[in-house]
């Protein structure tokens, strides 16, 4: 059966107020196009994690959308740090999220552990460091410092993650969800299986015959998956290899933008609030910055096989 | 005998003392910046068998153009494997395989302890810093961590506010008594003004090279702990021209490296 609909659908059905969602995307294949309608449609209360987030978990804190976050990271990249995330900590501002600190070993593990199945899993970081000494919404469940049953060492314990929903874009999907990537994966294998339900993304919709001239790059199988949403430059400013590169110029913008409370209203206004929809944003895009700069972002046409990792 | 052009700028100075520690053979997970330059270097010279990873899943990547972050598009055409998080930092970091690793933080402390989390207090900081990223297990796990900062007072603390990434945590056997692999742990400190590193006693990081230009009275004074000198304190090499012309020629024609002048942070 299929399950595409649109990313307004997708949100509106299986995103709600005080889920946990992880979202996927390492600057590589961010799912920026379901981050800005979870923005739109006002969500509330939300729980958020992934390994190193970046501007898209900026902008959801900002926007307010945010209840508490399962961080290892959190910054612009070569913009610098987190604008919103530092006034929402520093000053309240539109409020103080709650926090709970890991790294980008063991929340992947976590995910990992809950995608499995495990109850907790053992990790060897994190030992010896104020990250033992700061617990947040979790508080004891944090972590467990135990002799290990085996030899007697002392190991930590960190539990796992089940999301009530997670969200990733991928290259190509089939219209009952068998999502494949290619490229950089960060977490969003584990993170995403280790959701309840999930919602792809895709540059392009597939049909299963394409999907089974290359089986292993599938990394969700149809069966977890509640929808499928074709969203070409879903990832922008991020990148998808194959389709288009990292927008560094939107970058400067979003900087330049949440420096302040006031530059960063206005960058929503402009850029979520006032579009309805991802071709909305795209033609807007092409609108302020031309169609030479769109075009520039284009990856360039690869003959390689079987897939294309240009950008 | 090796000839030392002298129009290097202090950022490539640095970068050619990371790429000394890295040994032909050691897999290294390089950050971008001066990580990324320093494991170049060390390949283009001493070390043509080096290889390296980033924590997003990239190993022996083949860039056409500088990488502005480990999740850059340019990492994954021509690489050799591409995974992720759980890859990089859990199949090869935390099973063991990693021999170096690059680290920075807003503060660095005598013991190789660093500091991305906050300045001031946690729960009311002054400064929200990023946090930890791979630095935690990258200092708890690499065999030997590189240690990058520019060299004040504030920056160089007797103690962090906050330990993020572990160095020899409060002293000797402190990483034994936590159960971090033998044999891990910070390796040297390398600022703008000189090369520090730890006394396998007392774990405490000591001058070991002043870099041209800077004098041992102005690095102890820049330094926030009474930082003890080697008895063979000596000069800095400077870049060599080969390293200089991997620099200029091969790795970084467009100077970006400029961008590091009077900066600290990679």
């Amino acid at each position: 059966m299929s399950k595409v609909m649109t990313m307004r659908e997708a949100i509106a059905d299986h995103v709600a107020d005080g889920d946990f969602v992880y979202i996927g995307g390492y600057v590589c294949r961010t799912p920026f196009a379901a981050v800005h309608e979870m923005i739109r449609q006002r969500k509330k209360d939300l729980t958020i994690t992934r390994g190193n987030a970046a501007d898209d978990f900026d902008m959801m804190i900002g926007a307010g959308v945010v209840k508490r976050f399962y961080s290892t990271f959190i910054s612009l990249g070569m913009y610098g740090l987190a604008r919103c995330y530092r006034r929402s900590l520093e000053k309240g501002i539109p409020h103080k999220i709650e926090v709970e600190e890991y790294t980008n070993l063991s929340l992947p593990m976590m995910l990992m552990a809950g995608a499995m199945g495990m109850p907790f899993i053992p990790v060897k970081d994190m030992v010896g460091t104020d990250l033992l000494n700061i617990k947040g919404f979790l508080g004891d469940g944090k972590y467990k410092l135990i002799d290990s049953p085996f030899d007697g060492a002392p190991v930590l314990l960190a539990p796992a993650l089940h999301p009530d929903v997670g969200i990733i874009h991928v290259q190509q999907a089939d219209e009952d969800g068998n999502a494949q990537i290619w490229g950089i994966g960060g977490d969003c294998k584990w993170g995403a299986n280790a959701a309840k339900k999930v919602i792809v993304s895709c540059e392009r919709i597939v049909s299963r015959e394409v999907v089974g001239k290359d089986p292993s790059r599938t990394i969700v199988p149809d069966f977890k998956v509640c929808a499928v949403v074709e969203e070409p430059f879903a990832s922008h400013p991020g990148y998808t290899p194959g389709f288009y590169d990292i927008d560094f110029g939107f970058g400067y913008l979003y900087q330049q933008a949440s420096n302040t409370v006031e530059g960063f209203e206005a960058f929503l206004k402009e850029w979520v609030y006032d579009l309805p929809d991802r071709a909305a944003y795209l033609q807007h895009y092409i609108d302020r910055f031309g169609y030479a700069q769109f075009r520039r972002l284009q990856a360039k046409f690869d003959y390689g096989y079987p897939v294309s990792y240009e950008y | 005998m090796t000839e030392h052009p002298r129009d290097y700028i202090k950022p490539e100075l640095m970068a050619c003392c990371g790429a000394r520690e890295i040994a032909d053979g050691d897999v290294v997970v390089v950050g971008t910046g001066f990580p990324t330059m320093s494991a170049n270097i060390a390949k283009h010279t001493h070390a043509p068998r080096a290889v390296m990873m980033q924590e997003s899943g990239v190993y022996d990547a083949r860039p056409r153009r500088p990488a502005l972050s480990v999740g850059d598009a340019c990492l994954n055409p021509g690489a050799a494997m591409i995974g992720g998080l759980t890859d990089v930092m859990g199949m090869f970091l935390q099973g063991g395989w990693v021999d170096v690793g690059f680290l920075s933080g807003s503060q660095v402390d005598r013991f190789g302890n660093l500091n991305t989390t906050c300045i001031g207090p946690y729960d009311r900081p002054k400064n929200r810093l990023p946090g930890s990223g791979g630095a935690n297990p990258i200092g708890a796990l690499a065999k030997r961590c590189l240690i990058i900062v520019q060299h004040d007072p504030k920056r160089l603390p007797a103690r962090v506010d906050f330990i993020t990434t572990p160095g020899y945590i409060d002293g000797p056997g402190a990483r034994e008594k936590w159960g971090l692999p033998r044999g891990t742990g910070p390796h040297v400190i390398i600022t703008n003004k000189a090369v520090l590193r730890f006394d396998p006693d007392t774990k405490e990081a000591y001058l070991a090279s002043y870099h041209p230009g800077s004098t041992i009275d102005e690095i102890r004074a820049a330094t926030g702990w009474d930082l003890r000198v080697a008895d063979d304190v000596h000069e800095t090499e400077p870049p060599g021209a080969e390293e200089l012309k991997t620099i200029r020629e091969v790795l970084d024609p467009n100077r970006m490296i400029r961008i590091y002048e009077g900066k600290g942070y990679v």
